[in-house]
């Protein structure tokens, strides 16, 4: 009796257990395929995957934004990659005529799209509509950071990004705005208290994790999968700028702060030097961004950005700097060409290579090249009188755009520890006396220049 | 696993055969002693995949949801709203049908509390006198208009009978007076105040205190008067205090159409109140106006900026009228408002416009000049692309083509250094000295009221310089000045294309503006076509000016300049006369003249290298400075140049502007 009894609880238990997978198998199936859209179940016949999530949800999409006047254009990486590498396909198909559903089809959980938020006529309603024809739809608003620079103004917010989710796909609409300094910048993607964090995988978008900054791109149009889009005209420039898109705001506040502390300098002098400055870095920024030699805000320059958001009128010169490996012998030419003659240098692009070009009323352009080592950056200096070279250490850093007297410029991202490397802790104290071979807390001697290579590594003009 | 074989009797049975099944397979079980083996792995198998799957199952669950939860992180200080103003609260817990108003009227002070809060309170000294008015929302205790109307001064009594005709039936009235409020308080305003059911408005005399409490078209709630005794002292402080019963929200609101703009509508008119049809229920005035678009249109990306401050039922009239005018584009318009001003903000959001506020600086003046800084470096910074911008200030009408005017001229901006602006303003434009809307001058004046900034202007030269707060600088005043303007001038109509028509401001008063902006000619016909544009180039126009010259008539000299009958009684001709001028800043005869002619005498302005240019009697009237302009060449030899003796100084002669 015990033995049957036995069996009995043995039968049962593998009955409720295979019903119990059973159930276990469907759900995980069912949930399986809502994340990755309907693409397994492809229908038959010539079009090919049209019926899957993601199409739909950007056909739908394209519908709305053309019928409302939404000037939106794709930014997706993923696509525009497809897109670049297919490209004729795009360029040759007319309107309808595809077969395959090749870009838009492609398994994933978002297609970005960016808004050019300027040429936007009406904004009211699309929200309503969009909500109509089925999308659910998220706005992330915040203030609008070209106010910020301004003493004491507060806005209405603007709108950063919007997250359409139409069944289990989503757009990903990302507010593209106009800056000065001719480029488009978007904003962080914030999610205030109220906002439901399962709303879509906030994780796996690509715009948003910072702010960033992005030339003004030229577009064309285009038909993918029989859909008409605007895209970027050099997608793969646009695809390459975005890992290195992130943006940083000028600490306006600090600044503001700052100027409260330690006043503004608003005498003629300090006001024609800061424009001369300001015209000189223009030229220079012109001039390397056409030879396509990276460069970034450093020094007495960065720490004015950093600090107060402006020039410092009594610092009598600008600072860059540029990796040596992106050296090249042609900048000296390009800026003579530019009006700005050489005026010194020093060291040679193995060592301590350093460029001085002469700008307008005795405004100097100083180059610094930056040599990388494991775990330190340095640049290195020049004493023309004696040869003795000096060693500028900084820890090692990536670069960030910021706006910076009405232009797009480099700074380093980790701007705090560049600047306290340089300036020591004390940087937000003025110092208008200040010897480069002393002063700074990261400079060390290096040696001497051997008196066979002075000719070459100390040329003063 | 070698051993088991499909058992073949499993299939044929059915689920009816059911008893049957399980015993053969209990049969089965007991006796094949592998098989029950097998069978037990299975079902332990079967549990561990379920296992299994379950584990799987709940752990991608959690990773989802982890992944939506940690980034972007919320950062905790973001959401700071600003703190609107509560509504008064109601005392218990209930819903309580009844507001407890109480309302004070005294020589000194006012005040004005809604069940214990004061929602006025005036005790400054020579400020505030008059008839103050606050508007209830009758369904929800709120404050929807708070005025005062300064009745011991001429006009004032108008404007508060075209607000309180605005406020729409059913609202809670309160009036209080303080100081005076009876001098210039006309039959129109106390017949105004009888039909609200005043006894004692209609009457109110010399001096009188005052506290009213009515629903707008219903019953009086509660009124107090005390009558001032003698001409020199003020009647007794009288204390009102009454209970204002509630009405139901339903019977507040209007049901209009469920559209966008009504929504935007709603929201304002159970906000504030005093803007008469908008908030109509039955016929409601638009708030959208689609004007024509212009062919052609140059500015339509030109950004605008209206500088407000907190006037908004000027600056309600500014936008309607801004947002009438053809080529205009509404996205470019940013409202830049003084100060944390709620009602303002509101009239800017009926428009679906975008407002922006600023914390006030400084002091009268220099705050004015610091918000004009502000708002223009904020306008080019949200506009980067612009190479211009209209600045506007929110107490103009803008005149229909105020934009095909700019259209038209701008080009002259972009071509021509010498110039500083483009004005939609004349300051001698009246309507007796001005008739021809399809001519442009150039002055040395920057009139302002409507016009064009060039962003290099401002970013190289203007906003690095301008002045600082401590400096108690009037903007305009500033840009006037020869180290600004350097010599630069602007373009002007001879027919202003925007008209101003506040009353209140900071340096304004209703007899000011009586005396000069009144009587201001303003465009009305649309889509003047401007002639000869280019002759407005600083060559081009010596040129024009001295054909004019040339062909002009030379008055009599003899006569007195300002008797009518100076010019001859023609229409279409060109008349020039001749003043004594003896420097170019020797402005005697002309300040004269001006003062006579009942145009703009307070500076000089309109003046191109000491010419002016009006009309008079449809005539095209020249003055000349002789000898500092260089067109006294054109006076023949036997003309003596017209010297107007100023008038003997006197203390506080009329027409300068008050202070307030």
């Amino acid at each position: 009796m015990s033995r049957i009894n036995k069996n009995v609880i043995l039968a049962l238990l593998t009955l409720t257990s295979s019903a119990f997978l059973l159930f276990q198998l469907y759900y995980y199936k069912h949930y399986l395929s809502t994340k990755n859209g309907a693409g397994l179940s492809k229908s038959k016949g010539s079009r090919i995957g049209f019926d899957s999530t993601q199409w739909r949800a950007v056909k739908k999409f394209i519908m709305l934004t053309s019928s409302q006047n939404v000037p939106v254009f794709l930014i997706d990486p993923l696509i525009l990659e497809l897109i670049n590498k297919n490209f004729e396909q795009v360029k040759n198909t007319s309107h309808g005529s595809t077969s395959e559903c090749t870009f838009f089809c492609v398994p994933r959980d978002f297609t970005a799209f960016a808004l050019q938020y300027h040429l936007w006529k009406i904004e009211e309603g699309w929200f309503r509509i969009a909500e109509n024809m089925g999308f659910q739809c998220l706005k992330i608003e915040s203030k609008d950071p070209r106010l910020d620079g301004i003493d004491s103004l507060s806005g209405t917010e603007i709108p950063l990004h919007y997250i359409c989710k139409l069944a289990a796909h989503a757009i990903h609409l990302v507010v593209f705005h106009e800056r000065s300094g001719n480029y488009l910048w978007h904003g962080h993607l914030r999610l205030k208290g109220h906002i439901d964090r399962k709303f879509v995988p906030f994780r796996k978008l690509q715009f948003g994790r910072y702010p960033g900054a992005f030339d003004r791109p030229e577009l064309q149009q285009v038909a993918v999968d029989g859909l008409e889009v605007l895209i970027p005209k050099d997608p793969v420039h646009f695809v390459e700028e975005i890992p290195h898109s992130r943006f940083i705001e000028c600490r306006y506040k600090e600044a503001r702060a700052f100027f409260q502390q330690y006043l503004d300098d608003n005498t003629v002098e300090a006001m024609t030097f800061r424009k001369n400055a300001k015209e000189l870095l223009q030229v220079a920024a012109k001039t390397l961004n056409k030879l396509g030699v990276q460069f970034w805000l450093s020094s007495g320059t960065c720490l004015g950005w950093y600090r107060q958001c402006n020039i410092i009128p009594y610092s009598k010169d600008v600072d860059l700097g540029i990796f040596i490996q992106d050296y090249k012998s042609d900048i000296i030419l390009a800026f003579q060409d530019a009006g700005l003659p050489l005026k010194h240098k020093f060291g040679k692009v193995e060592d301590s290579l350093e460029l001085s070009f002469q700008g307008k009323d005795d405004v100097k352009l100083d180059i610094f090249f930056f040599y990388e080592e494991t775990d330190h950056m340095w640049n290195g200096g020049t004493q023309a009188k004696t040869g003795k070279k000096f060693k500028y250490l900084f820890p090692k850093f990536t670069l960030c755009w910021t706006e910076f007297v009405d232009m797009k410029v480099h700074v380093p991202c980790e701007t705090i520890e560049y600047i306290e490397a340089n300036y020591g802790k004390t940087w937000k104290i003025p110092v208008k006396t200040w010897d480069w071979k002393h002063s700074p807390p990261n400079v060390q001697p290096n040696g001497i220049w051997p008196i066979s290579e002075w000719d070459e590594v100390i040329q003063l003009y | 696993m070698d051993d088991w074989k499909p058992n073949p009797l499993i299939k044929p049975f059915g689920a009816r055969k059911k008893r049957s099944w399980y015993l053969t397979w209990k049969y089965k079980l007991t006796n094949q002693r592998a098989l029950r083996r097998f069978c037990q792995t299975g079902a332990v198998l079967f549990l561990l995949v379920t296992v299994i799957v379950n584990i799987k199952l709940i752990l991608d669950t959690r990773r989802a949801i982890s992944e939506a939860n940690e980034d972007p992180a919320p950062e905790q200080d973001y959401d700071e709203a600003l703190g609107r103003l509560e509504p008064p609260r109601r005392r218990g817990s209930g819903p309580r049908r009844v507001l407890d108003v109480e309302v004070y009227s005294s020589r000194s002070k006012v005040y004005v509390a809604v069940d214990g809060t004061t929602v006025l309170e005036d005790e400054a000294r020579e400020q505030g006198r008059g008839i103050h008015v606050i508007v209830l929302n009758q369904a929800t205790g709120h404050v929807m208009a708070k005025r005062v109307f300064d009745t011991y001064s001429p006009h004032e009594d108008e404007a508060m009978v075209l607000f309180l005709n605005m406020v729409a039936p059913g609202r809670v009235l309160i009036c209080t007076v303080k100081d005076e409020g009876s001098f210039h308080l006309k039959d129109t305003a106390k017949a105004l105040l009888r039909s609200l059911g005043s006894q004692a408005g209609p009457a109110l005399g010399w001096r009188d205190t005052w506290a009213f409490v009515g629903r707008k078209g219903g019953p009086v709630l509660g009124e107090k008067h005390s009558k001032s005794p003698a001409l020199s002292s003020w009647g007794d402080p009288v204390l009102l205090k009454t209970d204002v019963p509630l009405s139901s929200a339903e019977e507040a609101e209007c049901h209009w159409a469920d559209t966008e703009l009504n929504r935007r509508r709603r929201r304002f008119c159970s906000k504030v109140e005093g803007y008469g049809s908008v908030c109509s229920c039955k016929d409601p005035t638009p708030i959208e106006f689609s004007p024509d678009p212009l062919p052609d249109n140059k500015v339509l990306n030109v950004p605008v900026a209206v500088i407000a401050g907190n006037r908004p039922n000027y600056l309600y009239r500014m936008l309607r009228s801004l947002l009438s005018a053809q080529g205009v584009s509404p996205q470019m318009i940013t409202v830049f408002i003084d100060g944390y001003y709620e009602e303002p903000m509101d009239v800017v959001a009926l428009f679906g416009l975008r407002g922006i506020q600023h914390t006030p600086i400084s002091i009268k003046n220099a705050r004015v000049s610091q918000h004009y800084k502000a708002s223009l470096t904020a306008t080019f910074n949200l506009f980067p692309e612009a190479k211009f911008a209209v600045v506007l200030e929110e107490d103009l009408d803008i005149a229909v083509d105020f934009f095909s005017f700019l259209s038209q001229s701008i080009h002259l901006l972009e071509e021509d250094d010498s110039l500083y602006c483009i004005s939609a303003w004349n300051d001698q434009g009246y309507e007796h000295t001005a008739e021809d809307p399809a001519l442009l001058y150039r002055v040395e004046t920057m009139p302002g009221l409507g016009w064009v900034l060039r962003k290099s202007l401002y970013k190289e030269e203007l906003e690095p310089k301008w002045p600082t707060p401590e400096k108690l600088w009037d903007w305009d005043m500033w840009m006037r000045m020869p180290e600004q303007r350097r010599g630069r001038e602007c373009i002007i109509p001879d027919v202003s294309r925007s008209y101003h028509f506040g009353i209140v401001g900071l340096n304004m008063n209703g007899y000011f503006h009586e005396a000069y902006f009144k009587k201001h000619k303003f465009n009305t016909v649309p889509g003047v076509q401007l002639r000869n544009v280019d002759s407005l180039k600083k060559e081009a126009y010596e040129v024009e000016i001295h054909s004019l010259l040339s062909e002009a008539e030379v008055l009599d000299h003899s006569k007195n300049p300002c008797e009518d009958s100076f010019l001859p009684d023609t229409e279409g001709h060109t008349y020039v006369a001749f003043i004594r001028m003896e420097k170019d800043d020797d402005f005697t005869t002309w300040t004269q003249l001006a003062k006579c002619l009942h145009i703009w005498d307070l500076d000089v302005r309109g003046n191109h290298r000491g010419l002016w240019r009006l009309f008079r009697k449809k005539n095209h009237f020249l003055v000349v400075g002789v000898p500092a302009s260089p067109y006294s060449v054109k006076k023949p030899p036997s003309v003596t140049p017209i010297f107007l003796e100023p008038p003997p100084k006197e203390e506080g002669a009329p027409g300068a502007p008050e202070q307030t």
